[in-house]
């Protein structure tokens, strides 16, 4: 009997012990995004007032007024739903025929532009950015939209490539040679066969793709400078002149702005990005 | 039909080889050169560009930042990271809610976490003082301010941003450790801590060193955190390698001497990958 009572009290110290864990991860990844919250509907004068309101007493939507009259959000937002949209569009389009051909056709040639592919991956940003910098402006392409867009499918490239192509790679090639068998012609194999197989995986990998081009700071920072998007207007809201330079309110609106949507994502799609990552350990 | 494969990758490997070809080439030229866009200086100066990068007090700090934030960073993840996922791992009402959440700080984007760290350890106004406040009253610091705290403020950052994406990570290798093993050793009479020992570490460990390479290398090439964060300083205390590479290019448009430290950079990451690859054979067979 008595042992049974102190199995209980150790289960016990268990369950509470996993529970207070679970409650510090939880608080440490979350409180920081609720602090940004309450920021950003706090009033500026109550802003700089210690100790921290985590409850605030007035609460205002002042700072999304302000982002909204003052500093164009909406049409940053305009700008980065045509970007990543379009974006999304060309870069399944284009990866999803790649993957098909580097999965079904084997040869010396095709085998080393996948591993070029791969292999670019290992190539950072910084290294190529001056001389790609001069190249846009001498083209013609430097803040412009096309500009833009092409750099942002680069980026996502060798990431989508690698994982459709896997996909593609599993998908049994005796589907298609029934197709072939009664009378289906090439476009209509990989449209009617072969594209409908691979929904799942092109929806994993334009979800982690959505992710990563609204996180994507470099490219709009150094590749354009009227076409603003919303991640770098985080960086060019005006200063103030007072005492409080840097305008926190507006920070915190702005980035709960750009939080917003990502969060919704997460927890939506929270299955579909742990399959992405799981198979491609992939970084935004 | 020879051509329809080639039709189909043509599109990827042009757009690819467009934005890294061409542009990799330029830089290992640009390297040999002094190109200062300001003075419009423009003249081929050999290897000595690379000479003056072990003069460079500067680049000197920046890359010892780059070295300590990449060991300790990576150091923090094995370990917290696998800790993470050992929690994550448990089964406990909840368990899902706890694992959508750590995706949140993999999916912000690394500027919006640099901008609230940048005012979270702020002395006056932050979220990190307060808080030790309600514990430790008068507690008065400012983070960003001396050398080692910044250092540490950036690191503390990357590692809120990182290491719950790692923990998911080890613990996608941890699920295909299967039950039985864990049944068996009970049976044996092995404790929870002897298990964890004896059977999880040794079957992750090949995961957690795979994990390694793509994080060192992101570690390698950060540069939004510092950018809205510190902006490199306390002076040059917190510039990363990536973010000096950056300002030389574009700020100070030094563009030969940037060059050249995105060469050094590109041959330490190429370095690094190869000699990972070998070391990952060797464990293969």
């Amino acid at each position: 009997m008595n042992d049974s009572k102190k199995y209980r009290v150790y289960r016990g110290c268990v369950t509470a012990g996993r529970w207070i864990l679970f409650a510090v991860v939880a608080f440490l990844i979350l409180f920081p995004v609720y602090w940004i919250f309450i920021s950003s509907i706090t009033p500026p004068g109550e802003l700089f007032k210690m100790p921290i309101d985590y409850l605030p007493d007035n609460p205002t939507l002042d700072s999304y007024k302000f982002l909204i009259e003052n500093v164009g959000l909406f049409a940053k937002i305009g700008n980065t739903i045509l970007i990543v949209g379009i974006t999304l569009l060309i870069s399944t389009v284009i990866c999803s025929m790649a993957a098909y051909a580097f999965s079904r056709f084997q040869s010396k040639g095709i085998s080393i532009a996948f591993a070029f592919i791969i292999a670019t991956m290992l190539i950072p940003e910084v290294v190529t950015a001056r001389p790609l910098y001069e190249f846009m402006q001498k083209v013609g392409l430097y803040d412009t939209y096309p500009g833009l867009i092409i750099l942002y499918i680069s980026a996502v490239i060798p990431f989508t490539v690698l994982i459709l192509r896997n996909f593609a790679g599993e998908i049994p090639i005796s589907l298609e040679e029934a197709a072939s068998i009664d009378g289906a012609t090439f476009t209509q194999r990989l449209f009617q066969v072969v594209l409908p197989l691979m929904k799942p995986a092109i929806a994993t990998v334009c979800i982690i793709n959505f992710i990563t081009c609204l996180n994507n700071f470099f490219t709009p920072l150094y590749y354009s400078n009227g076409i603003q998007v919303l991640s770098v207007a985080i960086v060019q809201l005006p200063l103030r002149d007072n005492m409080y330079g840097v305008p926190w309110d507006l920070v915190s609106a702005m980035g709960w702005i750009i939080l917003l949507p990502i969060i919704i994502f997460v927890a939506v799609f929270e299955k579909q990005i742990m399959d992405g990552i799981m198979a491609g350990g992939v970084k935004a | 039909m020879k051509w329809i494969p080639w039709i189909l990758i043509l599109p990827v490997v042009l757009i690819r080889g467009f934005t890294t070809l061409y542009p990799i080439f330029a830089t290992f030229k640009n390297s040999l050169f002094d190109i200062k866009v300001l003075s419009g200086v423009h003249e081929f100066v050999g290897l000595s560009n690379y000479v003056n990068v072990f003069k460079d007090q500067k680049i000197i700090t920046s890359i010892s930042f780059t070295l300590l934030f990449v060991v300790v960073s990576m150091v923090f993840h094995i370990v917290l990271g696998v800790c993470l996922a050992l929690i994550l791992n448990m089964k406990f009402k909840g368990r899902r809610f706890l694992r959508t959440i750590v995706l949140i700080p993999w999916a912000m984007p690394a500027v919006v976490v640099g901008m609230a760290a940048k005012w979270g350890f702020n002395n006056d106004y932050g979220l990190i003082n307060d808080l030790i406040r309600r514990f430790v009253s008068d507690f008065q610091f400012n983070w960003l301010i001396n050398t080692g705290s910044a250092r540490a403020a950036v690191i503390i950052m990357d590692l809120w941003k990182d290491l719950p994406f790692f923990a998911i990570l080890v613990l996608s290798g941890l699920q295909f450790i299967s039950g039985d093993i864990y049944e068996a050793a009970k049976v044996d009479g092995a404790n929870g801590v002897q298990s964890f020992f004896r059977i999880t570490l040794p079957l992750i460990t090949k995961n957690v060193i795979t994990l390694c390479i793509p994080f060192t290398l992101w570690r390698l090439t950060t540069f939004d955190l510092v950018y809205a964060m510190t902006s490199g300083g306390p002076g040059e205390d917190t510039s990363l390698i990536a973010y000096r590479i950056t300002m030389e290019a574009f700020t100070n448009l030094n563009v030969g001497y940037a060059s050249t430290l995105a060469v050094m950079l590109f041959a330490v990451m190429a370095l690094f990958s190869w000699f990972n690859i070998r070391v990952m054979n060797k464990i293969e067979s």
